[in-house]
């Protein structure tokens, strides 16, 4: 599935977010279930598997990191778990130990102290990201490799933070349980 | 409600909304002038006390009526069945303070033991006050033709699938289940067409919801939602039943009879309820047996008592506003829902949490049934409707337990629904032939701290090396928020489907046999049902495709639409008949003939969605800037048109 067509953007990192949910509604005006609650099977199912791939684009595209990963795959890249970068596995380590040990000790200040660390990390690798693909997008033609390579460095980076940030979540959420 | 409704006997069934409520309960409709109004019964009361009591002889008892009997029989009197729907009989709600036996050997469903050594399932003590409400609906409008129930937003799949299968035990036809907040923002937004973020904070007497959700011209798009499905009024009572018991001479509340707790229940209502106007309340409380008490509690004390509960809101509305990506000053206004929203402690802890004065024009218990009227008439009415469009989202992450226990989530919460998603599994032995699925609903790490919704077991996998077959899980979620699970086996191609059904649910037979108890041979047999549903059914279409037609004739192809109405005409002569399986050949060949039909208006429209209304973009931005402030005059409690 290419989520840019699915809404109708073309295939670029940077765009117009409020263009982006207006799209979305649009859609879904002509294909949410509701609308077609009294028409025959046939079209509430095709309607229904249409506003199902629109729910799915609009989710990918609106997230910074899924779209960044989107793109590179319809750029031909493969993506996987893991990453090389020996500095970001000792970082990740490093922070994962302090939030474990921050978790068993029950200590919500330290938790929210080392999560608003990730988060600043993660708005610097975004701010990152942007600049590369706006690099990229800037230049007529195909990227060239390294900028794509960079991209998903930057990515990877992102998704491990990510983790770390769902991690504290969890943590939040324990609370309420 | 001055003008009198005429009911015309030949009129088209009419569709209603319910909020079938932890304490309360109401239906309302829209009527054919005028906005969403709620039904009342005969002495002018729209609220139906969700109370069921089981005499040991006799009709059961619901409503005002069975409130009486609470007192006095505490055991065969059920209140607050809500926060027992989709539970299972170990569920820590059957340990709380209460006053109910239990079926010791109840299966996977709670089973309540009432009088007449009978025993009754949540999902029938709901239906018997579905039935009611539905009874005073057909007093006041006549036939009913399909319903909105609303549900918790934070209702997991089981509580969703009892509440449906309550529903088909009253014998309703559900048009949808709805999101109590969703109903709400759609009652207050409807007619005052503002546009901005809002927040919907929902107490109600069992359960609490937080949305946050866009409106945007007649669009109500819910960007996140959290909540508590067992946090509530009822746990405010319990906390002060709790603190007065001792005072009334029950050293241990957990050794109290049945008959004291209730009353203790009851007192510590009445107590919260006076709280709401005075800061301070002076009661005599009798338990059965025992000579009065005379208790003294001030609004401050209360509110030192309930902080727990109301705290634990904040951290919910605090994660929802994350999972939105909002900060609190984002937000264009805070909407309070729910009886429980009454109570002073928790008004000023939300207007604290949000920075902001909540919003409260519309009666905070009807407004869930006023939305849900509207869904049910821009589902199911006749003629022209608003341009509204409900878009919700899924409350809670479905996943599956992988290897060593742990969760894995194939769909995270606050999915925009329907929705779907695969996964792809391998087997880990040689000529494995079998694999087995655990699906789960929650956001804990470990897959024993979920909420476990079904267990099965692939079979037919053909024999391979470990690791070779690839078995893709699908996971469907409908406009409901209920979840079918599929699965295929991909190196062969081997189908299987399976329709998940809860493990606390029930199974289609049980539903069956309680429709069928339910008729008691006085109503109308199933099969009349049957006749009546697939003329409606057939109706709607005939009128949906006659329109299509009408509207898009540039989109046949030649003598495309001779054959649509050749078959629209066979439908229509099969509805004079009296076959209820006739009507539905027909409907099916319409369907087939018109598929071509369907995809070319859709493919039209996705193409003009995407090349954007430039008008309609205009008036957008202007409307922007009203705030839904300028609804606060009306102080109406039924909505204008």
């Amino acid at each position: 599935m290419d989520p840019f067509a699915t809404l109708g953007f073309e295939r670029r990192y940077h765009l117009d977010k409020t263009l982006l949910d207006r799209r979305y509604r649009e859609l879904q005006q002509a294909l949410h279930p509701d609308k077609h609650a009294s028409a025959p099977a046939s079209e509430r199912a095709l309607t229904l598997s249409k506003a199902i791939e629109v729910n799915e684009a609009y989710r990918v595209l609106r997230d910074d990191q899924k779209r960044g990963e989107a793109l590179l795959v319809l750029l031909g890249r493969q993506l996987t778990d893991q990453t090389a970068d020996p500095e970001l596995l000792m970082e990740m380590m490093e922070l994962r130990e302090a939030l474990s040990d921050a978790r068993a000790a029950a200590d919500p200040a330290r938790v929210a102290r080392l999560a608003a660390e990730v988060t600043e990390k993660a708005t610097a690798t975004s701010r990152q990201l942007s600049e590369v693909f706006a690099r990229m997008e800037g230049e007529v033609g195909t990227p060239q490799a390294r900028q794509l390579t960079d991209a998903q460095t930057l990515l990877s980076r992102l998704r491990y933070y990510r983790r770390f940030q769902d991690e504290v979540a969890q943590f939040e959420d324990q609370a309420l349980a | 409600m001055a003008l009198m409704q005429i009911h015309d006997p030949a009129a088209a069934p009419r569709p209603i909304g319910i909020d079938l409520g932890t304490t309360n309960s109401l239906v309302a409709y829209v009527p054919l002038i005028g906005g969403a109004t709620t039904i009342v019964d005969c002495d002018g009361d729209a609220l139906v006390p969700s109370v069921v009591h089981y005499p040991s002889e006799g009709p059961t008892i619901v409503g005002k009526a069975a409130v009486g009997y609470l007192k006095e029989y505490p055991e065969d009197t059920i209140a607050s069945v809500k926060r027992f729907m989709g539970r299972g009989a170990d569920d820590a709600e059957t340990r709380r303070l209460g006053t109910y036996r239990f079926a010791a050997d109840s299966g996977p469903v709670v089973q309540f033991a009432v009088a007449g050594s009978r025993t009754v399932t949540p999902i029938e003590v709901s239906a018997e006050i579905l039935r009611a409400l539905k009874h005073t609906a057909e007093d006041e409008i006549g036939e009913i033709g399909g319903v909105v129930i609303t549900v918790p937003a934070y209702f997991d799949d089981a509580q969703r699938q009892a509440t449906k299968d309550a529903a088909r035990v009253a014998g309703l036809q559900v048009l949808r289940l709805l999101n109590e907040p969703t109903a709400a923002a759609l009652a207050y937004g409807l007619d005052s067409k503002q546009n901005g973020t809002f927040a919907v904070y929902d107490l109600g007497g069992g359960t609490f919801d937080i949305t946050i959700l866009v409106l945007d011209n007649g669009v109500f798009q819910v960007r996140s939602t959290g909540g508590d499905s067992q946090l509530g009024g009822d746990d405010m009572d319990r906390a002060l039943a709790e603190k007065l018991l001792p005072q009334l001479g029950v050293t241990d509340a957990r050794a109290a009879t049945p008959g004291q707790i209730r009353a203790a229940l009851m007192a510590a209502r009445s107590i919260k309820h006076g709280l709401t106007d005075a800061d301070t309340v002076e009661a005599e409380v009798e338990l059965p047996g025992q000579a009065s008490v005379h208790v003294r509690v001030t609004r401050t004390e209360f509110a030192e008592l309930i902080k727990p509960l109301v705290e634990r809101t904040g951290l919910v509305c605090r994660r929802a506003l994350r999972d939105a990506g909002l900060r609190p000053d984002e937000l264009d206004g805070v909407i309070l829902v729910g009886g429980s929203t009454r109570v002073v402690a928790v008004r000023e802890y939300v207007e604290q949490l949000f920075g902001r004065a909540p919003l409260g024009s519309i009666d905070p218990d009807q407004v869930v049934a006023l939305g849900a009227a509207v869904h049910a008439d821009l589902l199911a009415g006749e003629g022209d409707r608003p341009d509204v469009l409900l878009l919700d989202v899924l409350p809670l992450s479905l996943g599956v337990e992988a290897m060593g226990g742990v969760a894995e989530k194939i769909l995270p919460r606050n999915t925009p629904i329907p929705a779907s998603a695969a996964q792809v599994f391998t087997t880990y032995a040689d000529n494995q032939t079998g694999f087995e699925l655990h699906v789960l609903q929650g956001e804990r790490e470990l897959a024993s701290d979920c909420r476990s919704l079904a267990r099965f077991t692939l079979r037919g996998i053909p024999p391979l090396p470990a690791g070779m077959a690839r078995l893709e899980v699908r996971f469907d979620v409908d406009a409901d928020g209920l979840l079918k699970v599929s699965a295929r086996e991909l190196t062969t191609g081997i189908a299987q489907q399976i329709e998940v059904k809860p493990s606390y649910g029930l199974r289609d037979e049980d539903i069956e046999r309680m429709l069928l108890d339910a008729y008691d041979h006085a109503e109308t047999d199933v099969a009349t049902r049957a006749l009546q549903e697939e003329r409606t059914e057939a109706e709607r279409i005939c009128v949906a495709t006659e329109k299509a037609l009408s509207v898009d004739a540039a989109l046949l192809e030649p003598g495309e639409g001779a054959a649509i109405r050749t078959a629209l005409a066979a439908v229509r002569e099969a509805v004079r008949g009296e076959v209820a399986n006739v009507i539905h050949v027909r409907i099916e060949e319409l369907d087939h003939i018109s598929k071509p039909f369907a995809g070319r208006r859709m493919d039209r429209s996705i193409a003009r969605a995407i090349a954007g209304r430039a008008v309609n973009e205009l008036e957008l931005e202007t409307a922007h800037a009203r705030g839904i402030e300028s609804h606060l005059g009306s102080e109406g409690e039924t909505m204008k048109d």
